[in-house]
């Protein structure tokens, strides 16, 4: 167990307020919520490639990093009218 | 413990500090405009510094080349996700607006 897994772990915890707030509200709110959470889970990603050590692992993270802003984007545009 | 290894601990210990502090700060906010402030810190000091601490740990091999890559991703989209979500949010609040010349943008947040 290595620096990174701890601070892994320890950034895992910030997914619970993150979810709490995507309960909660109006959906605006709820995106909100998904947007922190989808850039914690890439910091996540980022630090468990580095605890593992396989480079190929990096892609995940960047991956979800362009993934969660395309989802964020879709999901804006369709708030602005018909949800 | 080395010089370069009590670094790399500070920085993991910012960047995840300020992530989880950011996190709490989206629970406790009243609004959707103050819970989108919240999300900034955590796509700018958070990754960088996760970066910072990944290439002092690995040089600039493929690793450390894609973290830093991971970070400017992050830094570069959520300022526009961030003026996307608020528009949207304002949209629902206050309906569709268009300001025509000379005029004031009505509306404002009571």
């Amino acid at each position: 167990m290595n620096e990174w897994l701890v601070a892994a772990l320890a950034l895992l915890v910030g997914l619970v307020p993150c979810g709490v707030v995507c309960l909660r509200g109006d959906p605006v709110n709820r995106l909100v919520g998904l947007e922190m959470a989808g850039a914690v889970d890439t910091l996540v990603l980022l630090l468990l490639a580095q605890a593992y050590g396989r480079a190929i692992y990096f892609d995940l993270a960047l991956a979800l990093a362009l993934l969660s802003f395309a989802g964020g984007m879709v999901f804006a545009r369709f708030l602005e009218r018909w949800i | 413990m080395s010089p370069r290894g009590l670094l790399v601990a500070a920085l993991l210990v910012v960047g995840v500090g300020v992530a989880l502090a950011s996190c709490v700060g989206v629970l406790v906010m009243r609004d959707a405009y103050d819970r989108l402030h919240y999300t900034a810190p955590a796509t700018t000091i958070a990754p960088l510094a996760i970066a910072a601490a990944i290439v002092l740990e690995e040089s600039f091999s493929a690793a450390g080349i894609k973290a830093l890559l991971v970070a400017v991703v992050l830094l570069v989209t959520n300022p526009v996700l961030t003026h996307a979500t608020a528009r949207a949010a304002r949209i629902r609040e206050l309906g569709e607006w268009t300001v025509q010349e000379g005029e004031q943008v009505k509306g404002e947040r009571p």
